[in-house]
C-alpha cells in the first residue's frame, strides 16, 4: 500500500493535533413536533421537487401532530426523526424487510414505502401505541413469553403485522400466521417463535 | 432427555429475557435511534470499479451544496484501519480502490438526504487497472496484484502462506484404505444480512471521544479506535446497549466508525453515519466462499483412514479474518493434512459470519462422507456414528463430548431406521428424503471480568462489558449472577456494553461470552458473598463460613431457622462491591459443543422446490443456562443454514465485477414461509469447566445445517449437489440428466 503512504494530506497524528477541541452539547434532542429553524436555509437553486416542504397533519397512536416535512420524507423517517417514535425500525428502506411495519387504517404497511405527505387524515398506529397505559397488547405479552425478539430489530414490525392480522382474523391458523408475517424478515431466524407468539395471542384474546 | 444433576434455582429454567419488555414496546434504544443536539448525518461514496487508481477527487460541487458540512477522502483523512487482525492494515479510504464498493469518500450534512445528494456531486477521476475476480486465477503468477504482499493472503505469520495443519501419517493412512475417493465441493459468498444496517454515532467532548457503535464488542472496538487514532483508552468510550444483529460482521470497530469519528472532529458536531442496505451488502463483508478438494481414504466398513483437503477460499480485497476451513473438526480422522489458500480478489471482503470456517466446510466433508457411504453401501447413520470425533486431532480428549448421545437421540426422534430408504428410490413426483450431519463449535476459556454491586437493600447491580446481539447474553449473565449470589433474578439490574462503566469483555463473537465472562460473574459473586457473610455473621452471631445466602435471605447452614433478609443484614454497610477478573484454562483438554442434525425433505421434481418437512437439532452444549433463548438460537442457526443451502449467494457479475443482488429481495434470505418448525433437543451433561457446566450455543447450530439438508436432498433424489446454493434450477437440471 505504498501509494497511500505517499498520498498528500494530513496524517492521523497531524489531524488530531491540528484540531482544537470544542465542546459539543450532549443533551438528547427533545423531538419537537415541528423542527426549529434549520441551521442553514436551502439556497433557491438547490431546492428540487423532493425538497419542497409541506405541512401535514398526522394522526399517530390517537394523537394529532402537525409537522412540516419535505415531500421526499418517508413516514418511517418522520416517525423516527421528528416524532421520536424510534420503535419503528428501518432495515432496508426499500420495502423488502418489514422492520418499519406500522398499521395504517387497519392495514399493516411498510412505513419506508409511504411518503409522509400521503398520510393526511389517516390513522397510524406504531409499536408505541399498542399498549393501553401499562397494559401490554396480548401480542406484545406473547412475544415476551415466547421469546419473539432475539436481536429485536425486526420485532416491532413482526408485532405490528401480527396485530394487523388478528384485527382482520381473530383466529388464524398457523399457515395464515406465517403468511400474515411473511413480509417481515427476521435474520436471527426466529420465525418459529414469532408464529408461536401470534398464535398464543390469538388464543388468549378469545 | 438427560437432566442436569444439580438442582439450580434459576439456571436452566424457562425464563423470558430480562430486557424483552423493552424490545417488544419499542423502548429499546438501538444505535440508529440515538439523536443528539446538532447531530449531522453521513453517507459513504463507493467505488464503481473493481480496481482503479484515484487520480483526483473534486469535492467542490458537493461542498457547495447547501447543508453539506464536510467531505473526507483518502487525501484529507488518511486513517489506518486494522479491524479484525493486526496483520494487513489498510486505510479507511484506499488508493487504489480494490473492489466495487470500496469506500472512496464520506460526506456529513445536516440531513441524510442532502448527504446522499452530495455523494452524486463528488467527481472522482479513476484510472482503471486490471482486476481479477476468480481466486484460482488470482493465484496465477501473472494475475493483477491486489495486495503488495501477493494475492495469497498474509497469514498469522505476517507473510504470504497457506494455512496448514496435519497429524498422523497421510501416506500410511491412504495405504491402509480399501478405497480412495476424490471430489470437489464449492460454496458461495453469503452476506450476514442482519436487520440493523450499519450505523454509528460519534461525538467529541473536548478530547474525549464517545462512539455509540453497533458493535458486537465494545472493548475490542475501543482498543481498535484508541490504537488507530493514537488515543489513550481512557479517552475513548464505546457504548452498545441494544444491537440489531451482526452474526460476525459487526465485531470490533469498523471503517465507518472511524469515518464518523473523523467527520465529528472536522465538523465539531456529533455525526451519525448510516449505511444503506446496499452499503451493508457490499461495504462490509460476508462469509468467504470456498472450493474444497478432498481426497479421502476409507476401509470397506466405512472407517476413514486418511483425509487430505486442499482448498482455496476467497477473502476478497482485504484481509479481515483467516479464510480457514474447519469442517472436519467433528469427525475422527487418524491421518490428516489440510492446505487452505485464502486468496485476495477484487471482490467484496469475505470474513466472519456465524461459525466462520465451519458450515461451508461441514457441507463439503459431510456431503462427501454421505456420498462415500452410498458408494460403499453403508447407511449414513452408521457412517456418521463410526466416524464421529472422539479425540481432537486424534490425540487430545475433550472436556466433555456427548456427540454419540446426540446422534442416538436424534436418530430415534426422527425415526431414522423407519424413514431412511435407498437414495432416489421413492416413486412419484414428490420425493421424500432424509439426511443428517454432525457439527458444533469450539468452546474455549479466556479472559473475563465482572463487577457486582450489592445495595444496602439487598438488590444488586451486575456490570459486565458484554453486548447482547440477540443471543440473550445480558439475561444469561443475570441468571449466572442470580444463581451464584443467591439473590432473586428480579432484584438484579444488568448494566452492559459501556466501556466507561463496565469492565472488559471479549466481545460477543466466537461463542465466547458465556465461557469467558460467565466464570468472572461467578467469581465476583463469590467475592461479594464473602463480604456479606463477614457482615451478617455479627447479627446472626455465628462465623462467616457458617452462613449461606439463598433467595435473598442469609441463614445459618446448620440451623436454617436463624435467618434474615439480605437487606436487613447489610442495611448499614453501604454498597458492597465484588469484582473479579478470571482467565481459566483447560488442562490437557480441548473444548467443543457438539451437534447432530437430522432433516426430512420433500423434493418436488416438477418445480425443483424443496420443502423441509421435519428438522431435528440435537445439541450437547453442557448445562443450558438460559433455556428459552438457547432454543431460539438453535432454531435461528438452522434457518440461516437453510438460506445458505437453498438460495443465498452474493453474485458478482463477471463483466462489470459488480455485485448484482446486494439486497434482501435478490439475495433471498429465508422468510416465514421457508422456515420449518425446528425441534430442539439438548443432551445435558454439565461440562467440568463451563460456568455451572455450560458450554456454548450461539455458533454450533449453523455448522451442520447445510450438509444435513444437502444429504436429505441426495436421499430424496439420488443426485449429489456439490455446488451451493442448491437452487431449483440445479435440481431440475440434475434430475433431467
Amino acid at each position: 500500500m505504498e501509494e497511500e503512504k505517499k498520498a498528500k494530506g494530513v496524517s492521523r497524528r497531524d489531524f488530531l493535533k491540528g484540531i482544537g477541541g470544542g465542546t459539543i452539547g450532549t443533551a438528547v434532542v427533545s423531538t419537537g413536533l415541528i423542527r426549529g429553524e434549520e441551521a442553514e436555509a436551502y439556497t433557491r437553486e438547490a431546492v428540487g421537487t423532493g425538497r419542497r416542504k409541506a405541512v401535514v397533519n398526522l394522526k399517530v397512536n390517537g394523537k394529532n401532530y402537525r409537522v412540516e416535512v419535505e415531500h421526499r420524507n418517508t413516514l418511517a423517517e418522520v416517525l423516527r426523526d421528528q416524532l421520536g417514535l424510534t420503535g419503528t425500525k428501518i432495515g432496508c428502506d426499500r420495502g423488502e424487510c418489514g422492520a418499519c411495519t406500522v398499521i395504517i387504517n387497519g392495514r399493516n404497511l411498510y412505513a419506508c414505502s409511504q411518503l409522509a405527505i400521503w398520510m393526511a387524515g389517516k390513522e397510524i398506529q406504531t409499536i408505541e401505541g399498542l399498549a393501553k397505559g401499562d397494559k401490554l397488547d396480548p401480542v406484545q405479552e406473547a412475544f415476551i413469553e415466547h421469546d419473539g425478539p432475539q436481536c429485536g430489530f425486526c420485532t416491532s414490525g413482526q408485532i405490528m403485522s401480527g396485530k394487523a392480522l388478528l384485527l382482520r382474523n381473530a383466529k388464524p391458523t398457523e399457515a395464515q400466521v406465517r403468511r400474515g408475517l411473511s413480509g417481515n424478515l427476521c435474520r436471527c431466524g426466529n420465525y418459529n417463535r414469532e408464529v408461536e407468539a401470534v398464535l398464543a395471542a390469538a388464543s388468549k384474546s378469545r | 432427555m438427560a437432566q442436569a444433576p444439580k438442582e439450580f434455582s434459576v439456571v436452566g429454567k424457562r425464563i423470558p429475557r430480562i430486557d424483552a419488555y423493552e424490545r417488544v414496546t419499542g423502548q429499546a434504544q438501538y444505535t440508529g435511534d440515538i439523536q443528539l443536539a446538532g447531530m449531522l448525518y453521513a453517507r459513504v461514496l463507493r467505488s464503481p470499479h473493481p480496481h482503479a487508481k484515484i487520480l483526483g477527487i473534486d469535492t467542490s460541487k458537493a461542498e457547495k451544496l447547501a447543508g453539506v458540512k464536510a467531505v473526507i477522502h483518502h487525501l484529507n483523512a488518511q486513517i489506518p484501519w486494522a479491524s479484525g487482525g493486526r496483520t494487513h492494515r489498510r486505510f479507511i479510504f484506499n488508493n487504489p480502490v480494490r473492489f466495487v464498493g470500496d469506500a472512496v469518500a464520506a460526506v456529513a450534512a445536516i440531513d441524510r438526504n442532502i448527504a446522499e445528494e452530495a455523494l452524486g456531486l463528488i467527481e472522482v477521476k479513476y484510472e482503471k487497472i486490471p482486476h481479477v475476480l476468480d481466486p484460482n486465477a488470482a493465484l496465477k503468477p501473472d494475475a493483477p496484484k491486489i495486495s503488495t504482499d501477493g494475492n495469497l493472503s498474509v497469514g498469522t505469520g505476517n507473510f504470504s502462506a497457506p494455512i496448514e495443519d496435519s497429524w498422523g501419517n497421510l501416506e500410511a493412512g491412504f495405504k491402509e484404505a480399501d478405497r480412495i475417493f476424490e471430489d470437489t465441493y464449492i460454496t458461495k459468498h453469503v452476506n450476514n444480512a442482519q436487520l440493523e444496517r450499519r450505523v454509528t454515532v460519534a461525538k467529541w467532548d473536548s478530547g474525549k471521544l464517545t462512539v455509540f457503535a453497533s458493535t458486537q464488542g465494545v472493548s475490542n472496538a475501543r482498543t481498535d479506535i484508541a490504537r488507530d487514532f493514537s488515543l489513550p483508552l481512557s479517552k475513548v468510550r464505546v457504548i452498545s446497549k441494544y444491537m440489531g444483529g451482526g452474526f460476525g460482521n459487526k465485531n470490533q470497530a469498523q471503517d465507518y466508525d472511524y469515518m464518523a469519528v473523523v467527520l465529528a472532529r472536522v465538523c465539531n458536531q456529533p455525526v451519525k453515519l448510516e449505511f444503506t442496505r446496499e452499503d451493508d451488502y457490499i461495504g462490509m463483508h460476508g462469509r468467504w466462499s470456498s472450493e474444497q478438494h478432498y481426497k479421502i481414504g476409507v476401509k470397506k466398513d466405512g472407517t476413514v483412514t486418511a483425509v487430505q483437503l486442499d482448498a482455496v477460499t476467497n477473502i476478497g480485497a482485504y484481509r479481515k479474518q483467516s479464510g480457514n476451513l474447519s469442517g472436519t473438526d467433528f469427525y475422527q480422522i487418524p491421518n490428516f493434512k489440510k492446505v487452505i489458500r485464502p486468496v485476495h480478489t477484487n471482490t467484496v471482503v469475505g470474513a466472519n459470519y456465524r461459525a466462520p470456517a465451519y458450515p461451508q466446510a461441514v457441507f463439503g466433508y459431510a456431503s462427501f462422507l454421505d456420498q462415500i457411504a452410498f458408494e460403499l453401501g453403508i447407511n449414513p447413520l452408521d457412517m456418521f456414528t463410526r466416524n464421529r470425533i472422539e479425540k481432537y486431532k486424534n490425540k487430545t480428549p475433550f472436556t466433555s463430548n456427548y456427540l454419540e448421545e446426540c446422534v442416538v437421540e436424534g436418530a430415534k426422534r426422527i425415526a431414522w431406521k423407519d424413514k431412511w430408504h435407498a437414495p432416489g428410490a421413492v416413486a412419484g413426483s414428490k420425493k421424500h428424503g432424509i439426511g443428517m450431519a454432525l457439527g458444533g463449535y469450539p468452546y474455549r476459556p479466556g479472559l473475563g471480568a465482572a463487577t457486582i454491586r450489592v445495595n444496602p437493600d439487598g438488590s444488586a447491580h451486575l456490570l459486565v462489558g458484554v453486548t447482547d446481539i440477540g443471543t440473550g447474553a445480558k439475561s444469561t449473565m443475570a441468571i449466572i449472577a442470580a444463581e451464584a449470589l443467591g439473590i432473586p433474578l428480579n432484584q438484579i439490574q444488568v448494566t452492559n456494553g459501556d466501556t466507561d462503566v463496565t469492565p472488559y469483555s471479549v466481545g460477543e463473537s466466537g461463542s465466547r461470552t458465556t465461557p469467558f465472562t460467565g466464570p468472572a460473574v461467578i467469581a465476583a459473586a463469590e467475592d461479594v458473598r464473602k463480604q456479606i457473610f463477614a457482615i451478617a455473621a455479627g447479627s446472626l452471631k455465628t462465623k462467616p463460613e457458617e452462613l449461606e445466602l439463598r433467595n435473598g435471605e442469609v441463614f445459618v447452614k446448620s440451623d436454617a431457622k436463624q435467618r434474615m433478609p439480605l437487606g436487613r443484614a447489610i442495611a448499614r454497610s453501604g454498597d458492597l462491591i465484588g469484582r473479579a477478573t478470571t482467565n481459566p484454562s483447560f488442562k490437557g483438554a480441548e473444548g467443543k459443543s457438539f451437534a447432530a442434525h437430522f432433516a426430512e425433505v420433500e423434493v418436488d421434481t416438477w418445480t425443483g422446490h424443496v420443502n423441509i418437512t421435519r428438522y431435528v437439532a440435537v445439541h450437547d452444549s453442557g448445562t443450558i443456562i438460559n433455556r428459552i433463548p438457547a432454543e431460539s438460537q438453535i432454531k435461528g442457526g438452522v434457518v440461516q443454514g437453510i438460506g445458505m443451502a437453498f438460495t443465498e449467494e452474493l453474485i458478482t457479475d463477471s463483466l462489470t465485477a459488480t455485485p448484482i443482488n446486494p439486497n434482501y429481495r435478490d439475495a433471498k434470505v429465508p422468510t416465514h414461509l421457508e422456515s420449518p418448525e425446528v425441534e430442539v433437543i439438548f443432551i445435558e451433561h454439565p461440562d467440568p469447566y463451563g460456568p455451572f457446566g455450560g458450554k456454548v450455543v450461539g455458533e454450533p447450530p449453523i455448522t451442520p445445517a447445510v450438509a444435513t439438508i444437502a444429504n436429505a436432498i441426495f436421499n430424496a433424489t439420488g443426485k449429489r449437489f456439490k455446488v451451493l446454493p442448491i437452487t431449483p434450477d440445479k435440481i431440475l437440471q440434475a434430475l433431467q440428466v
